[in-house]
């Protein structure tokens, strides 16, 4: 079959997907316990009669009275129309899709490195010691890669920040600060929002950014802040992908058609260029799928260890609420957020399914 | 048959194009060293189809797979034995390549050298595909799932016929009115219709211009005018000319030739170091660097060119190699090439699959053909019809054939030769009809027996036999003669001796007590 039918098959999977998961958040957000979520709307020190009035309120407003279907609808239309509802916290006050612009593009910046670099280290390490099943270095690499991969996040981080932050202050330890403050900054434009923090242009994110306009002091700077963070969530996404090449490699070198390229007479070397690792690289495609997805998860770990205002910040300060005795569990923040979460993890899984029909012509079917 | 008679008859002074002497291969396992084969001989002469025929497990395809030394290894291994493909001994290293220490059945400590083992495998990759193709039982398994047909078949050629290439659009752009002339008084000289189509097969192939096959045949046919006609045929060849950068041409053609030297003189310091002529080694070796500075020096820019742009570089050769490919797909009976070149296997059905192989086993105009079990996995008809083509190819371009089977009646239908295995020994090697008819062996005489047979029909009971035991264990093999623990005739000496195969009529040899008493030395 053509890809472009296979394309187009496979975004129309996308629409039971994006209501199955519309769905899902709707019920989250009705499943918490709703006094809860009414207590934000009410003023604990009104006397008890302003109290249930306001209470009615509160639920009129949000429309729990409604039948389940019609708040299901209501709520439909409300994400179609970008309102996903506001939230209060330590880190951010107010409307939570202007939260998520603001917060994704610093986690973003985190995501796209953490891939680029363990892609670059894994292919080329896992192609070596795939190609020697049972050497030494093999050996190593199996051991180092088995470590990493069930060593937890939260833990490597803290060793990290320990062993290197200690002499070296700028790296991570303070997080990566998004006002820019105290920094060399010559020409990144920034813009603040309504509640005071500045963030770069275009992108609001900090390295990119100031390459784009060519401040390369704080493309330094901010750079430094990217490492630990950076080589954190790398250490576990890179061995999950060190030990799925190596395997695919050694599964593709047992493969009849290897024989049969080496019969033809091709050389060693592309034996395993052309013929071993190209077939064994094509399932990594799929795990680097997944992982983007645990990445996700190691975003809020990593954000809070580094005190990085990202999205996995937002969504633990939507959890934990405002300090204070009103602290409180922002059902839209959360929500909002687990939406996103959901919207990016089906977004890296089409796309991952499109590279891989694109690359492997079996699959188109 | 008769004709077939005096086929062999002529054999006699032949040289062999493959030779195995004394072929042992082996599998170091976790459960004990498989012994696969031990001490196989054989050897396939121009032009022949050679059957290997046995029950699963009696080491056929391990012997096919070591022909051309394709065992993996790990687990596999030769042990010992000489290789003999066209004239060249292609395991005569194998003690510099690795050193096996067996200390128990499950713990063999084998160190490889990685530069002999490099050498070895740089020298059998010109080698292999080149003298000898190969095609295997699933065809499914054996295309490359991600490159389509095409590709797969062009890799061989621009692996193996660079040179050949490269000469055939150099004549094309230098086409000259005299040579044509000769082509055509040498075609009105012969008579034989298929002769004459060979003929003008040939001619295309040597001046690239193999589209035009057919408007020459046909111009030959309604014409009769010599001149009309060579002058029509340059014109054609003329206007075909792609105005290609001839200097191009050249100097990836002596780069490519270079190339070739280089692999002639490691091949000929091999033979001085298997020799032990110092001075000839020297002399190889000193020669060998010569050439290596000339490569680095004179075709520096060519190889990083390669290296990065390969297909930009070579596409005129591409474009060459998608034509015979394409020819060779149509020599194979593929419906509609066209369409097949840019297919992936996975869109084939398995017939075409086995066909696709076979044209890319042709690929390089090997003059031997393993074929490994090649339609075990394929229904009925389709076999017919791939048996055809093997049987064909070997008729017409006289390729030799390795045939590997389990299928007596495939072996009837193709083989002149048939040797019969049996636990990683050949038990037993004569003509064709003679194994049918006269079987000696009595494993070979269980395995006749054991088959339906359609000449035999008259005799008042068919009684189908089958032969008692099971296959041994190769990790622990039955001493002596494999066979005796299932055999009818066993004597006492069977199972302390190994009988030898030995002829015991004309190009009749058997390994059996029975008819000679000699025994293999340990
Ligand atoms: S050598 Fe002995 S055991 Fe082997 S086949 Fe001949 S008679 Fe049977």
């Amino acid at each position: 079959m053509e890809l472009k039918y296979y394309i187009i098959r496979r975004l129309l999977v996308l629409i039971p997907t994006i209501i199955g998961l519309l769905l899902l958040t709707f019920i989250l957000l009705r499943a918490i316990p709703v006094n809860d979520l009414i207590a934000n709307y009410v003023n604990q020190k009104a006397t008890p009669a302003e109290k249930a009035l306001e209470k009615q309120q509160a639920i009129t407003l949000l429309g729990l009275g409604q039948p389940l279907p019609v708040q299901f609808f209501t709520y439909l239309t409300d994400v179609a129309n970008g309102n996903l509802g506001n939230m209060y916290s330590a880190y951010y006050n107010g409307g939570v899709l202007r939260g998520i612009e603001l917060f994704l593009p610093v986690t973003l910046e985190i995501a796209i490195f953490t891939v680029i670099f363990s892609v670059l280290i894994s292919i080329p390490l896992g192609t070596f010691i795939g190609s020697r099943p049972n050497s030494v270095s093999d050996s190593v690499g199996r051991v180092f890669s088995l470590i990493f991969y069930a060593m937890p996040i939260f833990w490597l981080a803290l060793m990290l920040q320990y062993a290197f932050g200690k002499n070296l202050l700028f790296l991570g330890s303070y997080g990566l600060p998004i006002n820019g403050q105290g920094f060399p900054i010559q020409q990144v434009g920034f813009v603040h929002n309504h509640t005071g923090y500045s963030y770069s242009v275009p992108t609001h994110m900090l390295f990119i950014d100031a390459v784009l306009n060519l401040d390369f002091p704080l493309a330094v700077v901010a750079f430094e802040h990217l490492i630990l963070p950076v080589l954190t969530l790398s250490m576990t996404v890179l061995a999950g992908l060190l030990r799925f090449i190596r395997a695919g490699m050694v599964d593709t070198s047992n493969q009849e058609y290897i024989k049969t390229a080496r019969a033809k007479g091709v050389p060693e070397k592309l034996v395993l260029k052309r013929h071993i690792r190209k077939n064994a690289l094509l399932p990594s495609v799929t795990v680097i799928g997944l992982l983007v997805a645990g990445l996700l998860g190691g975003a809020v770990v990593v954000e809070d260890i580094f005190q990085i205002t990202g999205l996995g910040r937002l969504s633990l300060a939507a959890i934990t609420g405002t300090s204070g005795n009103g602290a409180n569990i922002q059902f839209f923040g959360v929500a909002g957020t687990v939406l996103f979460f959901g919207l990016i993890l089906m977004l890296t899984n089409l796309i991952v399914d499109i590279v891989y029909a694109f690359l492997d012509p079996r699959i188109r079917y | 048959m008769i004709v077939e008679e005096s086929k062999t008859e002529k054999k006699k002074n032949l040289k062999p194009y493959v030779e195995v002497k004394d072929l042992v291969t082996q599998f170091f396992t976790s459960r004990g060293i498989v012994k696969a084969l031990d001490k196989v001989s054989f050897s396939v002469y121009p032009g022949e189809i050679y059957g290997l025929v046995g029950e699963s497990g009696c080491g056929k395809s391990v012997t096919s797979t070591s022909v051309m030394d394709l065992i993996p290894d790990p687990p596999g291994r030769i042990i010992s034995g000489e290789i003999y493909i066209d004239g060249f001994n292609i395991i005569a290293d194998l003690n510099k390549m690795a050193r096996i220490k067996i200390k128990s059945e499950t713990d063999v400590r084998i160190r490889r050298y990685k530069k002999a083992i490099k050498r070895h495998n740089n020298v059998l990759s010109k080698i292999r595909g080149d003298k000898i193709a190969m095609i295997f039982q699933e065809p499914f398994l054996a295309l490359n799932p991600t490159m389509t047909i095409g590709d797969q078949i062009m890799e061989v050629i621009m692996l193996h016929n660079i040179s050949s290439i490269s000469n055939s659009i150099l004549r094309r752009e230098n086409i000259s009115s005299g040579e044509v002339r000769n082509f055509i008084t040498e075609f009105y000289s012969i008579n034989d219709e298929t002769q004459k189509r060979k003929e003008v097969n040939n001619f295309a192939a040597s001046y690239a211009i193999q589209e035009f096959e057919e408007s020459i045949l046909s111009l030959l046919a309604t014409s009769d005018d010599k001149q009309y006609i060579e002058n029509e045929i340059l014109n054609m060849v003329r206007e075909n000319r792609t105005g290609m950068n001839i200097q191009n041409i050249r100097e990836i053609k002596g780069y490519f030739d270079l190339q070739n030297d280089i692999f002639q003189n490691t091949l000929r310091l091999l033979q001085a170091e298997r020799n032990g002529d110092s001075s000839a080694i020297k002399q190889f070796n000193s020669e060998l660097s010569k050439l290596k500075r000339i490569e680095a020096s004179s075709f520096f820019l060519l190889r990083l060119k390669l290296k990065f742009a390969y297909k930009y570089v070579m596409k005129e050769y591409r474009k060459e190699a998608r034509r015979r490919t394409l020819e060779l797909l149509t020599l194979v009976n593929i419906a509609g090439p066209e369409v097949v070149i840019d297919s992936y296997p996975h869109e084939l059905s398995g017939g075409m699959q086995q066909r696709a192989m076979i044209a890319m086993s042709l690929a390089s105009n090997p003059r031997m053909l393993i074929a490994d079990e090649p339609t075990t996995a394929l229904d009925v008809t389709t076999q017919a019809q791939i048996l055809e083509i093997i049987k064909d190819l070997n008729k017409l371009i006289g390729m030799a054939v390795l045939f590997i089977t389990h299928d007596l009646a495939v072996i009837a239908e193709t083989c002149n030769r048939v040797g019969v295995m049996y636990a990683g020994n050949i038990v037993e090697e004569s003509s064709t009809i003679e194994i049918f008819n006269d079987p000696k062996h009595p494993y070979t005489v269980g395995l006749m027996s054991s088959v339906p047979r359609a000449d035999k029909k008259r005799e008042k009971e068919i009684k189908l036999e089958t032969i008692p035991g099971t296959v041994p264990n190769l990790i622990t093999p039955p001493s002596g003669c494999r066979f005796h623990p299932r055999c009818k005739f066993a004597m006492d000496i069977c199972s302390l001796k190994k009988p030898k195969l030995v002829e015991i009529s004309e190009r009749h040899k058997v390994a059996c007590f029975l008819y000679s008493d000699e025994s293999e030395v340990e």
